[in-house]
């Protein structure tokens, strides 16, 4: 199967539109404590992507973990614009989707998360160009 | 999902835009979580009053002007600063401090019993058996589904206000009998009993819990019969540290586990395993090194200090004092607190060079005020987040372990688990 022209029905979980470069994280991730919400920047030390930014990206990420303080952390990033432009993840996170969804309604925002089946996660890689649309496809793009 | 009348209504924004937004949010929850029926709680426990961002203050002002009550009683959990004593971490100091501080009393405004605690369960009044209520901090999730038996799962910022506003939680996970079952059964009986005596045995078997258990709900057996809700505490709070463990059973001793066979709901044990000393002195040097460095402080009340403790803490205390060179703070409730007071306690820990905090934690930043170098704590979950959050070089000990360094200036440890 061509890859580049493949697309996936994904299952949405916040619906929206997308588009952008993806970063995969190959652990999951606190967005309390382990993530810095002012700027983007994921600071637990013993995290595989440590110092990376998520700005502007679409975030692959297998769940977040730990702490109550997620969703904050995630509305938080969204809400000063440092926050990633969609999220993809391996499981049906609560946390994730519902931070998002907050900061969608206050801020007026579209960010989208969707949940593939592992076998998709691992077909994207990091700086792949993706389309998510609103119908919670998702697609590898050409451009 | 079917809706009932009521919850259409308040989906429909019927009564109210606050009311609608709470329910939206509880829906897609529902929707996430693949429930499909809502059901009512009793109780909620909001973490969403400490602070993490302006989006913390925009969220609860939007449902203030938009006329939100709660459903629910709805008691606080810790604040990033505390409300009593503004020194702690101090609000005019920067505009998160502050922040911190209006969102605090916005929580207030909105409705909610100010607690300012994470061991909610040490008050009077608190849920039973069987009640489907809101839990958010981590420990305190532990505790309730745990060692009451109340019913709830692991509720985010924003979702924890949400049900609060409602009244209503999807009928999901631990929410459900079939959830509750132990899959994991830890065997603690070859570990001599005068090291299942101490307290710091507790913390270091709730942090190897959480390392190995991964998604599944464990079950101990070979705790001491006489173990209590302090003990039961430390285990919640360092599982939910090292790992994510929302519900455990103890054999014989908490609620839904009067016999294995019960706390299993009749299924076999995916696995057992047998803990041993070694397995405690491992845990025990993965919550810190005693380096060649000098102690700089101690660190007690992670999670809130309850009244037994400070009861324990005195005795051991015995008149002495903390050596002057040392910083000694101690976390706790307004509640606990009063009840301290009242035996004349407060003073006399005061007076022995302890600083006795309460609304806050001393475990995440900014830090609290000479609280850096090597500490020690008697706190498995202190001991796991102090380190990537502040400058400090943790070093975990049992109360009395906690006391004689204080008091000599330099770190006492018993013989066990040194190695």
């Amino acid at each position: 199967m061509n890859r580049q022209s493949s697309s996936i029905e994904a299952r949405i979980l916040i619906a929206g539109f997308a588009r952008g470069s993806a970063l995969v994280l190959d652990d999951s991730l606190s967005f309390w404590g382990g993530f810095d919400p002012s700027n983007g920047e994921i600071i637990d030390v013993h995290h595989p992507q440590y110092q990376q930014l998520v700005g502007g990206r679409i975030l692959c990420i297998s769940e977040s973990r730990g702490s109550a303080g997620t969703p904050g952390g995630i509305a938080e990033t969204l809400r000063n614009g440092s926050g990633p432009a969609a999220f993809i993840l391996g499981e049906r996170d609560v946390n994730i989707s519902v931070g998002t969804l907050v900061a969608n309604r206050l801020y007026d925002l579209e960010v989208p998360v969707i949940e593939v089946s592992l076998s998709v996660m691992k077909q994207i890689s990091s700086g792949d160009q993706l389309i998510i649309d609103r119908r919670g496809v998702m697609l590898f793009d050409a451009e | 999902m079917q809706l009932n009348a009521l919850d259409q209504d308040r989906l429909d924004g019927k009564l109210g835009k606050a009311m609608q937004f709470a329910m939206e949010t509880i829906v897609a929850a529902a929707h996430i979580d693949q429930a499909d029926a809502l059901i009512d709680i009793s109780f909620a426990h909001i973490d969403a009053c400490f602070y993490n961002g302006r989006a913390h203050l925009d969220f609860v002002n939007y449902m203030l002007e938009h006329g939100a009550t709660l459903a629910v009683p709805s008691w606080t959990n810790n604040g990033l600063v505390s409300l009593n004593d503004l020194s702690v971490r101090d609000p005019l100091a920067s505009r998160e401090m502050h922040e911190a501080r209006e969102l605090m009393r916005a929580y207030v405004r909105l409705g909610c019993n100010p607690v300012w605690t994470c061991a909610p369960y040490q008050l009077p009044d608190r849920p039973g058996l069987g009640a489907h209520i809101v839990g958010s901090e981590s420990n305190a999730v532990s505790f309730y589904n745990s060692v009451i038996g109340a019913r709830t799962n692991k509720y985010g910022d924003y979702l924890d206000v949400c049900a609060a506003i409602t009244g209503r939680v999807p009928f999901s996970k631990l929410h459900r009998d079939e959830a509750r079952a132990a899959e994991l059964l830890y065997d603690v009986s070859a570990i001599p009993k005068q090291i299942r005596a101490n307290d710091l045995f507790y913390h270091l078997l709730g942090h190897i819990i959480g390392r190995r258990s991964a998604h599944l709900v464990p079950a101990i057996v070979g705790l001491a019969a006489d173990c209590n809700e302090d003990d039961l505490k430390a285990i919640s709070a360092a599982g939910s540290s090292s790992g994510s463990v929302p519900l455990f059973h103890a054999i014989g001793i908490t609620p839904e586990a009067a016999t294995l066979e019960i706390s299993f709901q009749g299924r076999q044990s995916l696995r057992c395993i047998e803990l041993t000393v070694n397995d405690l002195c491992q845990a025990r040097n993965e919550l810190g090194q005693n380096t060649d460095q000098a102690l700089a402080g101690i660190a007690l009340g992670t999670p809130h200090f309850s009244y037994t403790e400070f009861e324990h803490l005195v005795e051991l205390l015995a008149g002495r004092s903390i050596r002057p060179e040392l910083v000694f703070y101690l976390t706790t409730s307004r509640h606990v607190l009063q009840q301290v007071e009242l035996q004349g306690w407060a003073e006399s820990l005061q007076q022995a060079g302890i600083r006795i905090i309460t609304d806050t934690c001393t475990y995440f930043s900014p830090v609290v005020c000479g609280l850096q170098g090597k500490i020690m704590t008697n706190s498995a979950k202190w001991a796991y987040y102090a380190p990537g959050m502040l400058p400090v070089d943790p070093l975990i000990g049992s109360l009395q372990e906690c006391v004689e360094s204080a008091v000599s200036g330099e770190v006492v440890l018993d013989q066990w688990v040194v190695e």
